[in-house]
């Protein structure tokens, strides 16, 4: 019995490569909508932190020192950094310079490790230094160690990945046609930046 | 494509007929709301309490018409258009898909009804909010479980009744000390929560003599089921003013028991600026705002109360030492201002004194 | 009758691949990652939760029987209608709308072997039960008191079964969260070729505009719950004004949620009644058009009403006024849509089916849940009656005489697809009736009730509200019987019920041209779609699903 083929545009790929091209717009539909709602997240303690700031009580509340602007200034041109090589990495990659990719991707982590390292700097002046804050003290510690401390596990997370995908690269699972764990990687890596973007500015520049 | 064959409507006379008697129905309804003797089963205590019951008899009234006629059309439908046993197995309705003008009809009524419902309820909500502010001030403040009442000139807090003079209008001020819990008069038609931090404010005038329950709408702990045993007493002036000077007379004590430390000067050395802080957040902000001194709450604002010039002269014509917040803190005011309640009541020590009046000091 | 096998009809994509059936009990029926199982146990599960919550609903009907209690402590008392109500919302109606029909249906309805992403599916239905267990765990620690709702501070007081409820909600919330993401993708993208938007089944338009909700409100609930305790736990501030904090934040980000919940819980109910109504009425849904876009508008439009819960917490006056009015805007949309399904039924050939009556009590009742919520609109009455049975009465309206009933409809008109036997429709009969007069029975009174002066969240009450309490406490028992006669007649038609074909009700849908049960890759062939099914005067819209009732094998497992 005769059944009527259906032909779509594309339908002149090998099967296998087609089958690949639908599962990866899935994929990385499905990884946006994730970094979408992960955003959700983000701006529901932002609205928190912003709702508990205007609560009339002045801003830092009394006896918390101002934050260091400049010391998480340059804090933060090592993620900016990060976010650059990280963007090299995956034109390096797309375009087939595999030596460049690894170097940039080495450098992604570094910067992203030293970003972390200076959270932590900034956080033990925070608790241990002059005036005493942390975490439960009040609603500036409530709002600034969740949310920087949020970020920076969602940071530490992109870095352990992304040091994953270094090994997974050396090891040769991605090709020239099937690297998306290098793209949502890469999009993962830029959701960090712009996260810490919005809250670099609201806590420091505010 | 699907195409839209269009279909032969006829409404038959079954129709008519019962559109007729839904059309008889629904004005029987509406009749029956504005007729119904609300205030027999609750007096409407308030000026706006009849305002309340005038927008639920709208609606009521609207809401009942516009369902008789979904549930009378579903019953109808559902039973003149059942399939019959006579009918082929395969029998198909009438294969209607949408009927834009009836859709736009369908759609622009609603529409003119919200914006009616909008436009009552609005005016509604501005004769609710627009309550005089010229009467008398009194606070509620929630506790588990009960509410206390305080009123200007009688020191302390009264927990049996609240009364109030008829006629006059009323600023109550409502806040907790605890969590969150509701006053609620539902012959007021009004209520509002009491929240810890905040002070919220309804304003009403009570038109009608009588005792009305108090009662928490607020889940509150276990023994919420139990908040409802107070009574507002709406009396007339010659009543009120009786019990009031009864009360100012019971309480006159509370104001000249003074803390521990024996009522004399108050040492305000030692004191910690974050303790009272965290004081002040506790137990002033519900009242007192950190802005300058038009910013009111209850009290006013006291950002600069111990170092800005421009700051009112508070106490003998010159502005306040720390000395004298602290006797202000120890004894409470009472004055064109309002009534600040004394230590005993706010449950301050002479340590809390001096912390608080550190703190003060740091607002500059 | 051939037995050539299927060709390749879509290039050798995702449509053309079909992976190999799995092998042995754990791989079909417990670990499984085809949407059908996966929507049997949410459906089975969430069942299972009913019973449990319907059990503590009954507690407090016994309890509300006397005016001063007696059946339970007040503390008890106030444990059980907290998990009451958090049970019913989050391990019941959510997941059995989403989670159940949601996956058993709509794939099958857009032409579609299995979800976007089936492994994830079966990671958000695993996380529901364990979930659930933790939430009932809360028992053994003190479960919370403060309601489905939880305001702080005082559920910053509560017992540490509080924390857990925080933490299983958030658990619950993950599912939700991950099976929005995944129905939002199979949306988007594996739709049979033809099937645009405006030729999808209504259920699927109810799917569509529930599953962003999922997405983006449940992490906003995620976010309050992770606060609440973090502060329960650790101290930190948050909602404490002692320590800085709000109470009113908390009931801003719960309602920035909890309002699109309620939408996440009706729009899927909607898609079902408009999948019932045309098949028994053997005609069109009236209104497409307006029917799908109005859902799609409901789900926007939810996300901006949140604060009238808020009416009396002390939020800015001038706030109240807008939100009033976008919730009065949004019973435009609602009230097309129950214009347009009373309009399907005119000039119909109608089958009193259970699943019809259901449908049809489903728009009865919704419908003055729906008016009652405009009265709650309104700010100046909202302030006489927030807090009262007036408003339990209105959200049960809409969540039982609403939800519950399109759980029901699509439980006796989808059992036979997925069971392949017809559950038995005396049984049903009577399960709809005793159900409806048990339910009205039971939450009429309770609108005057709190118009008079009965506030919520009480283990007793004034003497005077004692005669309809127990009207209303009778009346439930009822509803109890009902429901056993419905769960009964699952049981027993499992195995014994009346075969039911492919096709039992003439339904016009995808899912009803397969077999019942379906193949595990459901269509042999994806068919092409060329127009709305509806018009029972055309001939059905599809092409290619010649081979779907023989015995054709399907393409080759793995073949490419």
């Amino acid at each position: 019995m005769a059944v009527a083929s259906v032909t779509h545009a594309g339908a002149g790929e090998p099967p296998a490569d087609r089958l690949y091209a639908e599962t990866r717009e899935l994929r990385l539909q499905g990884f946006l909508l994730f970094l979408i709602s992960d955003c959700v997240l983000f701006s529901s303690f932002i609205f928190a932190y912003l709702y508990l700031r205007n609560s009339g009580q002045g801003w830092p509340p009394p006896g918390i020192k101002h934050l260091d602007v400049a010391f998480a200034a340059w804090n933060s041109v090592l993620l900016f950094g990060s976010g650059a090589t990280m963007h090299y990495a995956l034109e390096n990659w797309k375009h087939g310079n595999f030596i460049k990719y690894m170097w940039m991707l080495i450098f992604t982590i570094i910067l992203g490790a030293g970003f972390l390292g200076g959270q932590g700097y900034e956080y033990t002046h925070l608790i241990f230094g002059e005036h005493v804050s942390w975490w439960g003290s009040g609603i500036f510690g409530a709002s600034f160690f969740t949310l920087t401390g949020m970020h920076g596990f969602h940071v530490f997370v992109g870095v352990c990945y992304l040091t994953v995908l270094l090994m997974q690269s050396a090891a040769g699972v991605y090709t020239g046609e099937k690297y998306f764990g290098i793209t949502a990687g890469t999009l993962y890596w830029h959701f960090v930046d712009v996260i810490w973007v919005v809250l670099f500015s609201i806590f420091y520049l505010i | 494509m699907v195409e839209h064959r269009a279909q032969p409507v006829r409404l038959g006379r079954g129709f008519w007929m019962v559109t007729a008697l839904l059309a008889v129905l629904g004005a029987a309804g509406i009749v029956f709301w504005y007729v119904f003797p609300l205030e027999q089963y609750l007096p409407a205590a308030i000026v706006t309490a009849r305002q309340v019951d005038t927008l639920f008899r709208f609606m009521a009234a609207t809401g009942t018409a516009l369902y008789v006629f979904v549930l009378g059309y579903l019953v109808y439908f559902a039973l003149a258009f059942r399939v019959r046993a006579s009918d082929p197995p395969d029998a198909i309705g009438l294969q209607i898909h949408d009927n834009p003008k009836l859709e736009f009809w369908w759609a622009i009524i609603p529409v003119l009804f919200v914006i009616l419902l909008s436009v009552v309820s609005v005016r509604i909500w501005y004769e609710i909010m627009l309550e005089p502010e010229n009467g008398i001030v009194v606070q509620a403040i929630g506790h588990q479980f009960d509410f206390t009442f305080r009123y200007p000139q009688i020191n302390g807090e009264i927990s049996d009744e609240m009364h109030l003079p008829v006629n006059v209008p009323v600023t109550l001020n409502l806040t907790s000390s605890d969590v969150i819990h509701s006053f609620w008069v539902p012959a007021m038609r009004l209520k509002n929560d009491t929240v810890p931090g905040l002070v919220t404010t309804i304003r009403f005038t009570p038109r009608l003599t009588g005792r009305y329950q108090i009662i928490c709408t607020q889940f509150c702990g276990v023994l919420h089921s139990q908040m409802n045993k107070q009574v507002l007493v709406v009396e007339d002036k010659t009543a009120f003013n009786a019990w009031y000077r009864g009360m100012q007379i019971k309480n006159a004590h509370v104001s000249n028991a003074l803390p521990a430390a024996g009522g004399g000067a108050i040492s305000l050395a030692g004191g910690s600026a974050p303790a009272g802080q965290t004081l002040f957040q506790q137990k002033c902000s519900a009242c007192h705002a950190i802005g300058p001194f038009d910013q009111r709450i209850v009290g006013p604002g006291l950002k600069g109360v111990l170092h800005d010039p421009a700051h009112p002269n508070l106490v003998n014509g010159d502005p306040a030492t720390p000395a004298d917040v602290a006797k202000i803190l120890q004894t409470g005011y009472t004055g064109s201002i309002g009534t600040m309640p004394n230590a005993t009541t706010n449950g301050l020590s002479t340590q809390d004194i001096a912390n608080l009046v550190a703190y003060l000091e740091t607002l500059k | 009758m051939s037995t050539q096998a299927a060709q390749l009809t879509h290039g050798g994509g995702i449509a053309d691949h079909i992976h190999p059936e799995p092998q042995g009990f754990v791989r079909r029926y417990v670990f499984s990652i085809d949407h059908k199982i996966i929507g049997i146990q949410y459906i089975i599960t969430a069942w299972v939760f009913f019973i449990l919550a319907g059990l503590l609903a009954e507690t407090i009907r016994t309890q509300l029987l006397n005016a001063n209690g007696g059946f339970v402590s007040p503390e008890t008392y106030n444990e059980v209608y907290s998990i009451h109500g958090s049970a019913m919302v989050w391990l019941v109606v959510i997941p059995m709308l989403t989670g159940g029909f949601g996956n058993l249906i709509f794939p099958l309805q857009i032409g579609a072997r299995d979800v976007a992403f089936p492994w994830l599916n079966m990671l958000s239905f695993w996380i529901f039960p364990v979930a659930g267990l933790m939430l009932f765990s809360s028992f053994l620690m003190g479960a919370p008191t403060a309601g489905w709702t939880e305001y702080p501070p005082v559920s910053l007081q509560g017992a540490p079964g509080t924390s857990m409820w925080a933490a299983a909600i958030f658990l619950v919330g993950v599912s939700s969260t991950l099976t929005g993401i995944n129905f939002v993708v199979t949306l988007l993208k594996m739709r049979a070729p033809g099937m645009t938007f405006t030729r999808m089944p209504l259920f699927v338009w109810g799917q569509f505009a529930t599953a962003p909700l999922l997405m983006i409100a449940t992490t906003a609930l995620a976010a309050a719950l992770a606060a609440l305790f973090m502060e329960r736990v650790f101290g930190v501030p948050f909602y404490d004004p002692t320590k800085g904090g709000s109470p009113v934040l908390w009931q801003h980000m719960f309602w920035f949620y909890s309002h699109p919940a309620v939408y996440i819980m009706i729009l899927p109910a909607f898609g079902i009644i408009s999948e019932v109504l045309p098949t028994f009425s053997r005609k069109p849904i009236f209104g497409y058009k307006l029917i799908a876009f109005s859902s799609a508008a409901i789900a926007l439009a939810g996300f901006m009403v949140w604060a009238h819960h808020m009416f009396t917490s002390g939020l800015a006056p001038y706030l109240q006024l807008p939100f009033m009015i976008l919730t009065f805007a949004i019973g435009v949309p609602t009230g097309i849509k129950i214009f347009s399904w009373t309009a399907t039924l005119w000039g119909g050939k109608i089958h009193l089916t259970t699943a019809m009556l259901f449908a049809i009590g489903f728009i009865a009742l919704f419908t003055c849940g729906g008016i009652t919520g405009i009265f709650l609109a309104a700010v100046p009455y909202d302030l006489d009656v927030h807090g009262t049975y007036f408003v339990v009465a209105h959200f049960h309206y809409v969540l039982v005489g609403g939800s519950l009933m399109g759980i029901f409809a699509g439980m006796y008109y989808w059992f036979p697809k997925m069971s392949g036997r017809l559950l038995n429709e005396t049984l049903g009969k009577i399960h709809f009736w005793t159900f409806f007069v048990g339910f009205n029975g039971t939450f009429l009174p309770m609108h005057w009730l709190g118009v008079e002066g009965m506030p919520r969240w009480v283990a007793t009450y004034d003497p005077q509200f004692e005669f309809w309490n127990r009207f209303a406490s009778v009346s439930s028992y009822v509803m109890g019987i009902a429901i056993l006669v419905f769960f009964v007649n699952v049981v027993w038609s499992v195995r014994n019920g009346k075969k039911a074909g492919p096709n039992p009700w003439g339904g016009r849908t995808l899912e009803w041209m397969i077999p019942s049960p379906p193949h595990y890759y459901n269509f042999k062939q994806i068919p092409t779609v060329y127009g709305l099914p509806y018009d029972f005067s055309h001939p059905l819209p599809y092409k290619g699903l010649e081979d779907e009732l023989t015995d054709t094998p399907p393409v080759a497992a793995g073949a490419h």
